[in-house]
C-alpha cells in the first residue's frame, strides 16, 4: 500500500466515526443510548440493518464465491424479502407495542422471567464469541495478504468500534452505518467498473457477461431441487426464509437496529426496504467477482491466492511438488486464455459452433485447473496445518492489490473496515443491551435511576468489546473462519427461534414447558453436532422443530400445573 | 410507538399493497435473473 492508499484509508475511516460521533452528540438517556431514543427515519433503519448484516466477510467472501463458483450464491438471499414481510406483519407491531429494549424482554411477557433469560443468555455466549470471530475472520485475511500484524490488527478493528459504540451509544452506530453503506456501494460500483476497464480492448461489459455465460458463472437460477445443493431456488427460498426470519427476528443485533425507528411504519419502512435492496446488492457484490474471473481469464492468475501460503510452500520439503502443480496450472490457464479469445472471435461473428467449441474447452480447462487447486490446496494443508485455504477468500483482495490503481486499494481497505466495523457495532450494542436490560436490570439492580442503568450500558460495551477482542486474538486456533461462525450460530439460532415460534403461534404452551423444551432440544444440538450426525446448516431446522415439538409434549405431561399467557 | 397512516411511501395505499410490491420484485427478480442465465448460457 501506497502513502495515497494510507491516507485514502485513514481519512475515510476517521470521516465516517467522526460523523456518527458528532451528529450522536448531547445528553443520553437509557432510551437514547441502546435505541437511539426511537427517533430514527427508515432510511437510517434499512441502512442501519444492511449494513449489521453486511460484514467485511460478505465482500471479501462473495466476489471469491462468484469468481469460483458463479452467481449461484445470489439465490441464498432470495427467502430475505419474505422474511421481511413475515417481521413486518408480526414482530415490529409487537415489539413496538410492548416497548421493549430486547427480543427476549417480550419472552417474558409471553412466557415467565427462566424463559427470557435463558434465551438471553444462549443469544450473549452466540453472539460474544461469533462476534470475536468477525473481528478476526477480516483481519486474518488483510494481515496475511498485507503483511500485518494479526494481533494489532484484532486490536484495531475491534477498538476503533468500541470508541464510538461507547460514546455516542446506538445513535453513533446508526450514523456512521449510514456512511458505511454509502462509501461501501460506491467503491463496489468502482470496482466493477474499473474490472471492465481493464478488459481487453473490445471486450466489453456484454461481452464479459456472455464469456462468464459460456465459462458457467451466470448460473443465477437452479431449479432442480435438490437438498445436497447448497444453493438453488429452493433452498434460497424455504432454508433462506427460516435462516433470515430467526435471524432478523431473534438476533438482538437486528432487532435493536429496527426498533430505533421513529414509529412502527418507519421500522417497517426500514426492513422492506431492506427486502427490496438486499438481492439486487448481493447481485452487484457477486458480478463484481464474476467480473474479475473474466478479468483471469484474459490475463494470468496466481495458481493459489494466498500468496503468503505458497511463499512458504516454495521454502518446504513440498517445494518441487508444488513447481510442478505451478507449471500445469500456467499450461492450463494458457490453453483457457486461448479458447476465451476464440469465443470472443465467435461471439462477435455469431459462430455458434464455434462459441459451443471454445465454451467446451473453457468449462474442460475451468475443471482441470480447479483439480490442480485441490492438490495445491493439499500440500499447503500437509506443510502449513493452520493455514487458511479458503482460496475465495483472498481473490477479490489479491486482485484489488495486484491490479488497481493507488488510492482506490485505499478506498477498498476502507470498504472491508467500514463493513466489519457496522456489523461489529451492532453486536456491541446488542450485547451491552441484553446484559443491562435482561440480566442487570432484571436480576441483580431492579430498582435504580435511568442515569445508573446508562451508565452500566457503557460498562457494559466496553467489557463486552474487550471480550471480543479478547476472542479474536485466540480464534486462530479454530480452523476455518466462516465455518466456525456458521457453526456456532447453527447450534443457537435454530433453538431461540423455536422459543420465538412457540412465543408467537403456539399460544396454548407456557413457560415451563418452554424453558425444559428450550434446554433439552439445545443438549440435542450441541450432542447432534458433536457426534457429527448432520451437516451444520440443518441444525437451525432441527432446533426450531425440536423446541416446538418438546415444548408441546411437555404441555402435554404438565397439563395444567403450567400457566399459559396470551 | 403508533402506526402513522403517513408513513406509506407516495403512491402506496395500504401496508398490504407494500407487501406485495416487495414479494412482486423479488419474482421480478428471479424472472429476470433466469432469463439473463438462459440469453448468456
Amino acid at each position: 500500500m501506497s502513502g495515497l492508499d494510507w491516507g485514502i484509508l485513514v481519512l475515510t475511516l476517521l470521516g465516517i466515526i467522526a460523523y456518527g460521533m458528532i451528529r450522536s452528540r448531547g445528553s443520553q438517556s437509557m432510551d437514547d443510548y441502546l435505541l437511539a431514543g426511537q427517533s430514527l427515519p427508515w432510511y437510517h433503519v434499512g441502512l442501519s440493518v444492511m449494513a449489521t448484516q453486511a460484514s467485511a466477510i460478505t465482500f471479501l467472501s462473495a466476489p471469491g464465491q462468484g469468481f469460483a463458483d458463479g452467481m449461484r450464491f445470489v439465490q441464498f438471499y432470495f427467502g430475505l424479502p419474505l422474511a421481511m414481510v413475515v417481521l413486518s406483519v408480526t414482530f415490529v407491531p409487537i415489539f413496538h407495542k410492548l416497548r421493549v429494549f430486547t427480543a427476549y424482554e417480550f419472552l417474558e411477557n409471553r412466557f415467565d422471567t427462566r424463559v427470557r433469560t435463558l434465551t438471553a443468555g444462549l443469544f450473549l455466549l452466540q453472539r460474544g464469541l461469533s462476534t470475536g470471530l468477525s473481528i478476526y475472520a477480516p483481519a486474518i485475511i488483510l494481515s496475511t495478504i498485507l503483511g500485518w500484524n494479526i494481533y494489532w490488527t484484532n486490536l484495531i478493528m475491534g477498538g476503533i468500534v468500541l470508541v464510538y459504540s461507547v460514546t455516542g451509544g446506538t445513535k453513533a452506530i446508526s450514523y456512521t452505518h449510514l456512511q458505511q453503506m454509502l462509501v461501501v456501494t460506491f467503491a463496489m460500483v468502482l470496482a466493477g467498473y474499473l474490472t471492465v476497464k481493464m478488459l481487453p480492448e473490445g471486450v466489453g461489459f456484454v461481452d464479459a457477461l456472455h464469456v462468464a455465460g459460456k465459462a458457467g458463472r451466470m448460473n443465477l437460477i437452479d431449479l432442480k431441487f435438490d437438498p445436497s445443493s447448497r444453493y438453488n431456488i429452493w433452498s434460497g427460498l424455504i432454508g433462506g426464509f427460516f435462516l433470515q426470519l430467526s435471524y432478523f427476528g431473534t438476533d438482538q443485533s437486528q432487532v435493536g437496529r429496527y426498533l430505533t425507528g421513529q414509529s412502527i411504519g418507519q421500522s417497517r419502512l426500514g426492513l422492506l426496504m431492506n427486502g427490496l435492496l438486499k438481492v439486487p446488492m448481493q447481485f452487484l457484490i457477486v458480478l463484481v467477482g464474476v467480473l474479475v474471473f473474466v478479468f483471469y481469464q484474459f490475463n494470468p492468475a496466481p495458481a493459489f491466492f494466498n500468496t503468503r501460503e505458497t511463499e512458504l510452500l516454495k521454502q518446504s520439503p513440498y517445494a518441487k511438488e508444488y513447481q510442478l502443480a505451478e507449471i500445469k496450472h500456467q499450461n492450463l490457464a494458457g490453453q483457457r486464455q486461448r479458447a476465451v479469445v476464440d469465443m470472443q472471435a465467435a461471439i462477435q461473428t455469431n459462430d455458434e459452433a464455434g462459441q459451443e467449441t471454445a465454451a467446451t474447452t473453457l468449462r474442460e480447462t475451468d475443471e482441470a485447473l480447479k483439480a490442480v487447486k485441490t492438490s495445491i490446496v493439499d500440500l499447503v494443508k500437509k506443510n502449513n496445518p493452520a493455514a487458511d485455504t479458503n482460496d475465495g477468500n483472498y481473490v477479490f483482495l489479491r486482485f484489488v492489490l495486484d491490479y488497481l490503481p493507488h488510492g482506490i486499494i485505499g478506498l477498498l481497505i476502507a470498504v472491508i473496515f467500514s463493513a466489519s466495523m457496522g456489523s461489529i457495532a451492532s453486536a456491541y450494542s446488542s450485547l451491552a443491551s441484553t446484559t443491562v436490560v435482561d440480566v442487570y436490570k432484571r436480576l441483580i439492580r431492579p430498582e435504580d435511576s435511568d442515569a445508573h442503568y446508562l451508565q452500566a450500558s457503557r460498562w457494559a460495551t466496553i467489557g463486552w468489546g474487550i471480550f471480543c477482542i479478547f476472542v479474536a486474538q485466540f480464534a486462530n486456533r479454530l480452523g476455518s473462519m466462516i465455518e466456525a461462525v456458521n457453526i456456532l450460530g447453527s447450534l443457537f439460532y435454530g433453538v431461540i427461534l423455536g422459543v420465538f415460534v412457540v412465543a408467537f403461534y403456539v399460544k396454548s404452551i407456557g413457560g415451563r414447558a418452554t424453558f425444559w423444551a428450550t434446554l433439552l432440544a439445545e443438549v440435542f444440538v450441541v450432542l447432534s453436532w458433536y457426534f457429527d450426525l448432520t451437516a451444520f446448516l440443518w441444525l437451525n431446522a432441527i432446533g426450531c422443530l425440536l423446541v416446538v415439538l418438546f415444548a408441546w409434549i411437555f404441555q402435554r405431561v404438565m397439563g395444567e400445573t403450567d400457566e399459559v399467557r396470551n | 410507538m403508533p402506526d402513522q397512516p403517513n408513513d406509506l411511501p407516495p403512491f402506496v395505499r395500504s401496508w398490504p399493497q407494500l407487501y406485495a410490491i416487495v414479494i412482486g420484485a423479488l419474482v421480478a427478480e428471479m424472472i429476470l435473473f433466469y432469463v439473463l442465465m438462459r440469453w448468456l448460457s
